[in-house]
């Protein structure tokens, strides 16, 4: 099993999750059902989450496919389609991103309003109806990349002149104007920072610190560590778009995003189970959410500690 | 491009620099191929880091207004954790420079950052005695002038982060840099 195994596993996940999650999301907006349109959010979030090592792995997907001198492709295999299906990819990627964000900032309001805001259902419908397109766009060229049988003509012939590498073009864009690197290292720790605020002032709160603080008022800061998260997988992004291969062929790294995809499941039991939000101001929080408290803390430590080491541990840089 | 020359007149000062950077325990932070070492000094730094910039933040922001239904006081207990990051961010920092002391020593932006940690933790000071201390604390709103001390503690601290960071690029290259 390599990465490129990986991706060929991970590959179906975005645009089935989606697909599922939209079916049942409609389905929820036009019965009126609060609980399955909860339901909906939950996956568009996970999808969201599985998306990132999704979209990751495709690098060393290319790299194994292309490892030839100069970066030749194996027999059959054509660069441009690659090339093609990245592009539609990263798209696909951001619109996905963006769509678990909404979905997410929509799970943590229901909590507290017991149904899904308005505003929220309608930015998710447009958001994942648009990101399932652009994934269904991707997932189709990524699959003319092997499977020839299903094209009316040559690779060669169906993208050509139609693919720039627009994602190779944004990489050379970071690398080209030197300021970005750092300026996007400054606002990777800033977004550390501000995802620390919640991981430090809510778990240790549920772990039994402050106990006064009731688990509902903790709560409200919860979107402040999704912005630093946001924030930290923008400029992670552009970090790895620069130098896909400091990643891709980096242990450290596979585990950073084990890590992060852990983080997304563990946020979820604080928004969607019922356990903490019954510790009141001065209460002892229950077993179960204490152990969550501590894995979010063990989750997002390994998260800057693999970070942190991918030059020393791994091979980055 | 940031460096300063004013120890530039001053060999001695140089040497003495020099001498720190060459003594075996600093030999050993840059030189040893132990991950205990440069790497794991680091480490600590940046998750001391975390530790003290995001509770400061926490403090701030909900002086300015986030999240109001979380009382104000009892945050006050999260001080002694912040104590701790702080002083384990001062010792790795003291053995970093050690290892690295004749640039950041003549790099402006060392100076920089230290200028905005050092108003960071005054500025701290000022609001625990004048917030925290304050029994009436979680009973009325915040003074304009305190909402500006806690504006200015965020600018503060991320002025410290942005000034760390570019510490690796800006002014003499140190060869630690990565």
């Amino acid at each position: 099993m390599n990465l490129a195994h990986i991706h060929l596993l991970l590959n179906h996940f975005p645009t089935i999750g989606f697909g599922i999650a939209l079916a049942l999301f409609l389905v929820a907006v036009v019965g009126k059902n609060e609980e399955l349109k909860r339901t909906g959010l939950v996956i568009f979030f996970l999808i969201a989450a599985i998306a990132i090592p999704t979209y990751l792995s495709g690098n060393a997907a290319v790299e194994t496919l292309c490892s030839g001198p100069d970066g030749a492709c194996l027999p059959g295999v054509s660069e441009i389609t690659i090339r093609a299906h990245e592009d539609a990819a990263l798209i696909a990627f951001a619109l996905m991103e963006l769509t678990g964000f909404i979905a997410w900032l929509g799970l943590w309001q229901f909590r507290v309003l017991s149904h899904a805001p308005r505003w929220n259902v309608a930015a998710v419908l447009l958001l994942s109806i648009l990101a399932f397109g652009f994934m269904a766009r991707a997932a189709n060229i990524g699959g003319e990349i092997r499977h020839t049988e299903i094209l009316p003509a040559p690779p060669e012939a169906a993208f050509e002149g139609t693919s720039q590498g627009f994602a190779r073009n944004l990489g050379a864009g970071v690398n080209a104007h030197q300021w970005i690197w750092p300026a996007s290292e400054a606002l990777h720790f800033i977004g550390l920072c501000i995802l620390f605020t919640v991981v430090l002032l809510l778990d240790l709160r549920i772990l039994g610190m402050a106990k006064r603080i009731s688990f509902p008022a903790i709560y409200q800061i919860l979107p402040l560590g999704m912005l630093g998260f946001a924030t930290n997988l923008v400029t992670g992004m552009v970090f790895f778009l620069a130098t896909p291969e400091q990643y891709t062929q980096n242990p450290v790294f596979y585990w950073k995003i084990v890590f992060v995809v852990l983080g997304a499941v563990n946020v979820l039991y604080f928004m969607v189970i019922d356990d903490p939000w019954t510790v009141g101001s001065g209460d002892d929080a229950p077993l179960t959410a204490r152990i969550m408290a501590g894995s979010a803390i063990c989750v997002w430590v390994g998260v800057l500690f693999f970070g942190h080491m991918l030059p020393f541990l791994g091979n980055a840089f | 491009m940031l460096a300063c020359g004013h120890f530039g007149s001053a060999p001695h000062m140089m040497n003495f620099l020099r001498l720190i950077e060459q003594s075996s325990f600093s030999q050993w932070v840059v030189g040893s191929s132990s991950v205990f070492a440069y790497p794991t000094i680091l480490l600590l730094h940046t998750l001391g880091m975390g530790i003290v910039v995001g509770i400061s933040a926490g403090i701030d922001l909900r002086i300015l207004g986030l999240a109001p239904a979380v009382p104000l006081a009892p945050l006050e207990r999260f001080f002694p954790l912040f104590w701790v990051g702080f002083w384990v961010n001062a010792t790795t920092g003291v053995i970093l420079l050690a290892a690295d002391a004749t640039t950041k020593f003549t790099n402006l932006d060392f100076y920089v950052k230290m200028v905005f940690i050092a108003l960071a933790i005054v500025i701290l000071r000022v609001l625990r005695r004048r917030v925290f201390q304050d029994p009436a604390i979680d009973k009325k709103t915040f003074s304009s002038d305190v909402k500006l001390l806690a504006a200015a503690s965020m600018l503060c601290w991320i002025g410290a982060i942005v000034a760390g960071r570019l510490l690796g690029y800006l002014g003499p290259v140190s060869g630690l840099t990565e």
